[in-house]
């Protein structure tokens, strides 16, 4: 039943990406051209001494993790808007598969594809900056840890956008935050920083993955079961906030966007 | 058999600080192949109380129960519901019509294959055979509302609701609408439909039922409704003037002529009229019948006052 959903869901993403392909190879490039020009500008001011090594590599991880994210949340929090919008919401809340598993059969879709996509801005990246990224298997674990948390956190604002519907401004500030929070070395903080950095939603996957791909370290299954917590807590609280939304706006007899 | 039972439904929305009674102890009952024409002004609660049947609004209370199954607590009596919905587009146009029915047929619960039988019946009873594989934005306006209608029946349910189905359609696509209601009503389906268009409800409803301000004011079978309403004269119209001396003797008969027409407020003369007229050509006579629109603007006036 749930699998024919699946099918359903990877048959409709397949066919609006090929069909609107440009939009998509427009957006890849872009991403990376963004990233290109950030890099070049942080060499111009640093001067010929410019040296990251592996704090380049790092860097990219957390990058592309970013645009990993920013793709999930575009699927559920802009796709939720967008359907209020134009009118099918109402159409998806008319299923009998729960909505929440209509929207997340939806987005592990996509998720296919998007890490298809996300794979071509890395190789594009890799290429301009010359950056030396290992890719031993390990690194599905912590990638894994990572998805739940970015799906956590995408629902949360599917919330949001199902309640206020306006979530545009919003998520552009929200995407700067979390551009920090994936470029930021939690794993290297000590201390109380150090227990706030477990806190943070997807932090510690992220930084498993750049101590694994960036620094070329054996992957820590002690840290990796805390990063797995971390992202199971953040999936089950996106969720249940989801639900909460949705029968809130029930109530409002604001799904459809009164 | 009894489809749709919904009781004493109620909703009240707070905006700006008031309480707006959008609905109130709204009951609605529809058999199997059944239409109701679901009427009332703007603002009435028609679409609320649509939305509320589907499980799409939360009601404040009230019960609503789709062959037995309750929406609100039972995510499988959705299966019974299908519904194209006021103003919005439904369906997904940056999919092609075929598209559209396959992913919606399983988004309704059924297996791949079935639905993809189901969608070439459809396109094919639809008459959108030649469009299956254009954008469906690039549709007339009129197909759309075909596809719209077509993909909420992908997964035949028995409860069919339309709310207001031909808004911005033209003469012939509002035709084809009215004959396909009529087909999937004649299937034995029951039908929810609201409209402004009148007399539209007037031609497919079974029974009519009228709400303002959140409240029914009446509900009954559109032929008894348009029975009570009419009055008991006739009119009878004919093909050339009447004479001079013909238009005298009438005259005395409490009847009014008015050109070719001549009324008759009382039943009781009407075969001394006809003899009065034999043998000139008559082009009808009829019974005068209340329009539905009369018979709305009437009851809408009289529970607002
Ligand atoms: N989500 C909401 N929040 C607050 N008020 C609402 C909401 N939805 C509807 N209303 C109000 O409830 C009343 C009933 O609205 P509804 O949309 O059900 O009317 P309708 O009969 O469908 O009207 P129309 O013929 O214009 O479509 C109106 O006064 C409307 O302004
Ligand atoms: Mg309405």
């Amino acid at each position: 039943m749930v699998m024919s959903l699946f099918l359903a869901e990877l048959k409709r993403s397949w066919i609006q990406l090929v069909r609107y392909s440009s939009e998509v190879i427009g957006g890849m490039i872009g991403t990376t051209i963004i990233f290109y020009g950030l890099f070049l500008s942080a060499r111009y001011i640093a001067g010929p001494a410019f040296q990251l090594g592996d704090r380049l590599d790092s860097i990219i991880v957390g990058y592309v993790l970013w645009t990993l994210m920013l793709f999930i949340l575009g699927d559920i929090a802009g796709g939720l808007q967008q359907e209020a919008r134009t009118g099918t919401l109402e159409q998806l809340f008319l299923s009998p598969y729960r909505a929440p598993t209509v929207f997340l059969m939806r987005t592990i879709a996509s998720l296919l594809l998007n890490l298809a996509i996300n794979l071509g801005i890395l190789l594009l990246i890799l290429l301009l900056t010359g950056s030396q990224l290992r890719f031993p298997p390990s690194l599905v674990f912590p990638l894994f840890t990572v998805l739940l948390g970015a799906y956590g956190i995408s629902f949360a604002m599917g919330a949001m956008a199902l309640i206020l519907k306006q979530v545009q401004q919003l998520l552009g500030v929200f995407q700067f935050a979390l551009l920090f929070l994936f470029t930021t070395p939690v794993e290297t903080w000590t201390g109380t920083a150090r227990t706030i950095g477990w806190l943070l939603p997807m932090a510690p996957g992220a930084g498993l993955l750049r101590e694994v791909m960036a620094r070329g370290a054996a992957l820590n299954w002690m840290a990796w079961g805390l990063s797995l917590i971390n992202g199971a807590v953040y999936f089950c609280v996106g969720i249940f906030l989801f639900q909460w939304a949705t029968q809130t706006v029930k109530r409002q007899g604001k799904l459809g966007g009164y | 058999m009894q489809v749709l039972q919904a009781v004493h439904l109620q909703k009240f929305y707070r905006a700006q600080r008031k309480n707006v009674a959008a609905v109130q102890n709204v009951s609605l009952q529809i058999s199997a192949g059944e239409v109701l024409a679901f009427l009332g002004p703007n603002g009435a609660g028609k679409t609320t109380t649509i939305k509320i049947i589907a499980g799409l609004i939360v009601p404040d209370a009230g019960q609503v129960k789709i062959s037995g199954r309750d929406p609100h607590r039972d995510p499988k009596a959705l299966r019974s519901i299908g519904a194209v919905l006021e103003g919005n587009r439904n369906v997904y146009w940056r999919l092609t019509p075929e598209e559209n029915l396959e992913y919606f047929g399983v988004l309704r619960g059924l297996s791949q294959r079935v639905a993809r039988q189901r969608s070439q019946i459809l396109l094919e009873r639809f008459d959108l055979q030649d469009k299956r594989r254009a954008l469906t934005q690039t549709l007339s306006r009129g197909m759309q509302q075909k596809l719209a209608i077509a993909v909420a029946l992908i997964h035949d349910p028995q409860l069919l609701l339309l709310d207001e189905p031909t808004l911005g359609l033209d003469v012939e696509a509002t035709e084809n609408v009215k004959r396909l209601v009529r087909e999937i009503a004649a299937e034995g389906r029951a039908i929810l439909l609201t409209t402004h268009q009148l007399d539209i409800a007037e031609d497919l409803s079974d029974r009519v039922a009228i709400i303002n301000q959140g409240e029914i004011v009446v509900e009954e079978p559109t032929t008894d409704l348009i029975r009570q309403f009419s009055g008991t004269a006739y009119r009878i119209e004919l093909e050339q003037p009447l004479d001079a001396e013909r238009f005298h003797k009438l005259g005395s008969l409490a009847t009014v002529v008015d050109q070719l027409q001549i009324h008759l407020p009382d039943p009781e003369t009407l075969y001394s009229v006809l003899d009065i007229l034999r043998p000139l050509p008559i082009v009808r006579i009829e019974k005068e019948q209340a329009k539905l629109t009369e018979i709305f603007l009437k009851l809408v006036r009289e529970g607002s006052v």
